[in-house]
């Protein structure tokens, strides 16, 4: 089943689907959760709420495969909707973080902080590590956040970015500058800690 | 160039999306200036280290977890009434567990209360009346352990997420 599929694209996938074919909505949940997983979890920095997005991303694919038109590429689509559930579910966690910080009696501002999600071992080697940039990540205001992160981690072009965000390239590309820049001033704040 | 003009174009020169003018400015002002210089080098540096951050996977059992709720979806959207009453079900077994907890007692009153010393009785003295099953019905006492059952049954945790709460919520912020 799976052999048989490489041949199709997204686009001939979501379509078989939409005309009820069961298995091309299996074979895109395999192509996507994973790629989903990676945006999600980095967007809010919590393993376990990230595949719950995943998953409701995916069954929004079930549920709504009717309202995908062809003139969106499949990809730009499903990150629509796993971008539009994980800025949902980061207001619904901040929400609750500054809850339970509050219990703890600490300052508002500590919420920000990584979560306990993060494991050290999985640091890079690089001149940065996972920890630093995932706290970097985290600390960006949402509007560079996606556009960072769909573009770094996703390697999404200019395009697929404006795509799925609704707003222009210009708007895209000035956006990933700025966040960019934003991103390179908080690591360099978390250094000189 | 100023450094100013530099930064605003920093990701369009690592990108190579600048004509043969403007990168020629750009390359004349990090040729003297060390700060754009250095600045240019930690970006290429951050953004190869994003590229390379550990991926990670969903667990071994999504799929079969996602299916199994495509699975509730398309029962709830085939049967409707069925999911309706599975829907409330706890409330239909809390409902016929107060029902059975009333007729139980009111049995167990009506079969000890003919003294009127009766509505004093100790409680070990209430239970014993019940329990040597002559003043309850074979019928009610045969109930008792469905009656358990039953509720076992809902007060289990909802691993299905199509009815929890969080879930439900989550779909309607996106519908909204
Ligand atoms: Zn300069």
């Amino acid at each position: 089943m799976s052999r048989e599929n490489i041949k199709y694209t997204d686009e001939e996938l979501i379509a078989r689907f939409q005309k009820g074919d069961e298995r091309a909505y299996v074979e895109l949940v395999r192509r996507y959760k994973d790629r989903l997983l990676n945006f999600v979890f980095r967007y809010l920095n919590s393993y376990e709420q990230a595949e719950d997005v995943v998953q409701d991303t995916l069954m929004k694919l079930y549920t709504s495969a009717h309202m995908y038109r062809e003139i969106a590429k499949f990809s730009t689509w499903i990150f629509t909707i796993a971008a539009n559930l994980a800025k949902s579910e980061l207001r619904r966690l901040k929400r609750r973080r500054v809850i339970s910080i509050h219990n703890m009696g600490f300052d508002d501002k500590e919420y920000e902080i990584p979560s306990e999600s993060y494991d050290p071992e999985k640091e890079t080697t690089s001149a940065y590590g996972e920890k630093q940039i995932q706290q970097a990540i985290d600390t960006l205001p949402d509007q560079f956040k996606t556009v960072i992160l769909l573009r770094e981690v996703q390697q999404l072009s200019y395009e697929e970015i404006s795509q799925i965000l609704g707003v222009s390239i210009g708007t895209v590309k000035s956006r990933i500058n700025r966040g960019r820049l934003r991103l390179q001033k908080l690591l360099k704040e978390l250094k000189e800690q | 160039m100023d450094c100013y003009s530099f930064e605003k174009i920093i990701s369009d020169y690592i990108e190579s999306n600048l004509n043969v003018k403007e990168r020629q400015e750009a390359n004349e002002h990090i040729a003297h200036c060390k700060r754009c210089r250095e600045k240019l080098a930690d970006m290429i540096n951050i953004l190869s280290a994003m590229k390379t951050l550990p991926c990670c996977q969903t667990r071994s059992d999504f799929e079969s977890r996602l299916m199994a709720r495509v699975d509730r979806y398309r029962q709830q959207k085939e049967h409707p009434f069925v999911h309706i009453l599975h829907h409330y079900s706890r409330a239909i077994s809390a409902a016929a567990a107060v029902l059975l907890i009333a007729a139980t007692s009111l049995f167990v009153y009506t079969s000890v209360s003919v003294p009127a010393e009766s509505a004093t009785l100790p409680a070990a003295e209430f239970r014993g009346a019940g329990g040597n099953g002559s003043g309850l019905p074979a019928a009610v006492l045969n109930s008792a352990p469905s009656f358990a059952n039953t509720k076992a049954e809902a007060s289990q945790p909802d691993t299905s997420g199509a009815e929890n709460p969080d879930y439900q919520r989550r779909i309607k912020m996106v519908n909204e």
